[in-house]
């Protein structure tokens, strides 16, 4: 359990206040605009950050209140940053066995990492000569060489390439079954795809807690006004078309295509379907091109700001988004507990790419 | 040729210099480190106390330090008391003088390779369980490592070169105070040129060398170290 309750004022004026407390198992995604707090979050979290005031506690440890500051150094945490900050005085290698100095009991080697997260040709070159992603990966294994009770991660994947995102999601995920991990992200694929729980961050301020499909369709929050009104949904692979590039895959047992340049290794795959990008039916539709179809049930009508209404339409077990107008919807006499159909306009992805 | 006394200089010379340089390189890096990151008031105070030797005439800090080191004021009196012997004209004499002399030489490259010190390191450090002082020998130290070679270095180079400071305080006693630059004054006004000419190209040799390996290899290998 992590307890927290911290302040940071400028000038009189409130800057943060993260009050709050979550039951860390698996990945907990830290999710909000640029500037909400996010990373000043994680930074006094980790310590590295005594400018706040007020109370952090973890697995009922104090690390900060009024009397206590425990050092960063002695909150056996780990850290991965947004750039990855490896020694540069150091070779890939010697960044790896500086970790292992103070690490306690580490879950992995420095060769199973390397196999891990395929670094292994890697480990004696200099750090001037590897890329971002193939730095990046090292300083997740350096984070993880320290043994930490804690991962706190800030978008770490913010500037990797495919691959290296392809590698570490999953490993990520897995991880994350032995060790806590705190993950501040921009994308939503990350969210779904790691997380059961997910923080919310808004101006400052600690908005929700709670599972991030349930965050995403509360329309109260910060996150309905983003243009976040676009929902994931688990699609189960079935088969791959060769000929097509299309995955056949299913929704709710609901038949499926998703375009794709390559095919996955992955079974399940969350996808993003853009409100906007669903047309509702009332009939089935012949001579279209829309491939996908849904039955779905209207299960909410929500009023926008702008001429147009959102609806929360339920496939089975999960949820999907469709943004009409308020035009089509008194044209089709839509209401809550209809059964339409749901055509899909777009619905491709590059696998777990945001 | 160079005679039984130029050599005693010289050694006399090397000497010194390698003791200042051994004691700067020890006090230095702390005080460096602290005029690199503190936020105290008065650090600007201190930090115009520490380059003062730059641009102060030697002689004015010779005279400071003769007067202090004669046995009627605290410093010196308290030495003559400690020791019996008087701190003027004497090598430890001579020594604080080169430390404090030099003591710009050797921390002000320190204080710019620890500013330029991206403080991203020291957190990554602090996040991999590193107190301040294994950080500094595990993380800090390797990383400036050039800088402490050319700090030492100039600390050195510059002792050696010292003129003003040693004619003030020190004298002109062989194998006690007497120094190369001193050996070189006395040559000259003797009209013993081969001599003067022989120490003189000497030095320049040694600084000429001591410079290009400093500006030539030690401060690329610092950047490139530090911003990588």
């Amino acid at each position: 359990m992590l307890k927290f309750d911290l302040k940071k004022s400028a000038q009189h004026k409130p800057l943060f206040h993260f009050q709050g407390q979550v039951e860390l198992q698996g990945v907990c995604a830290v999710f909000g605009d640029s500037g909400a707090g996010k990373t000043s979050f994680l930074r006094v979290l980790a310590g590295l950050d005594n400018s706040f005031c007020g109370a952090l506690e973890w697995r009922g440890k104090t690390w900060q209140d009024n009397a206590t500051f425990i050092k960063t150094e002695k909150r056996h945490i780990g850290m991965v940053f947004q750039e990855p900050r490896l020694f540069p005085h150091l070779d890939a290698l010697g960044n790896l066995k500086l970790a292992t100095k103070k690490a306690k009991n580490s879950l992995y080697t420095i060769t199973e990492l390397a196999e891990l997260l395929d670094f292994e040709p890697l480990i004696n070159k200099k750090i001037q000569q590897l890329s971002g992603g193939q730095k990046q990966r090292i300083a997740i294994a350096r984070a993880i060489l320290t043994g930490p009770d804690l991962l706190l991660m800030d978008e770490p994947m913010s500037s990797l390439d495919q691959h290296s995102r392809q590698l570490l999601l999953p490993f990520i995920k897995k991880l994350s079954k032995k060790i806590p991990i705190i993950y501040i992200t921009h994308s939503m694929q990350e969210v779904f795809y790691l997380s059961q729980t997910m923080i919310l961050m808004n101006q400052g301020e600690i908005e929700s807690i709670g599972c991030p499909q349930s965050l995403f369709l509360n329309l109260d929050l910060s996150l309905a006004k983003h243009n976040h009104s676009g929902l994931m949904v688990n699609v189960q692979a079935v088969h791959w078309d060769d000929e097509f590039s299309v995955l056949h895959g299913l929704i709710d047992q609901q038949a499926v295509f998703v375009a794709m340049e390559k095919p996955l290794i992955l079974k399940d795959i969350q996808i993003k379907i853009e409100s906007k990008d669903v047309i509702l039916a009332t009939q089935k539709l012949e001579f279209s091109s829309l491939q996908n179809c849904l039955r779905v049930r209207i299960e909410q009508i929500e009023q926008l700001p702008t001429s147009s209404v959102l609806l929360t339409l339920n496939t089975g077990n999960q949820k999907i988004l469709a943004k009409i107008t308020i035009k089509s919807l008194n044209e089709l006499r839509l209401a809550v507990g209809q059964n339409v159909f749901a055509y899909i306009k777009a619905m491709s992805i590059s696998a777990l790419d945001s | 040729m160079l005679t039984e006394l130029d050599y005693s200089a010289i050694i006399l010379t090397f000497k010194l210099a390698g003791l200042t340089t051994l004691i700067l390189l020890i006090i230095s890096p702390p005080l460096a480190w602290w005029l690199a990151r503190s936020r105290f008031v008065l650090r600007p105070f201190i930090e115009a106390l520490v380059a003062l030797p730059l641009v102060l005439p030697p002689t004015v800090l010779g005279f400071y330090l003769l007067i202090s080191f004669s046995p009627d004021n605290f410093i010196g009196g308290f030495w003559l008391s400690l020791t019996g012997d008087t701190l003027a004209f004497s090598f430890v004499g001579l020594l604080i003088a080169s430390v404090i002399y030099s003591l710009p030489f050797v921390v002000q490259p320190l204080q710019s390779a620890f500013v330029n010190l991206d403080k991203d390191y020291l957190e990554v450090a602090a996040t991999l369980g590193f107190n301040p002082i294994e950080t500094f020998y595990k993380v800090v130290f390797p990383m400036v490592l050039p800088s402490f070679i050319i700090a030492g270095a100039l600390g050195f180079a510059h002792t050696v070169g010292e003129f003003g400071v040693v004619l003030m305080i020190g004298g002109n006693i062989p194998g006690e105070t007497q120094l190369l630059s001193i050996a070189l004054f006395d040559h000259v006004e003797t009209l013993q040129y081969q001599q003067a000419h022989l120490l003189s190209f000497g030095l320049l040799a040694f600084s000429m060398t001591l410079l290009v390996l400093i500006y030539g290899v030690l401060k690329k290998r610092q950047q490139r170290m530090i911003h990588a």
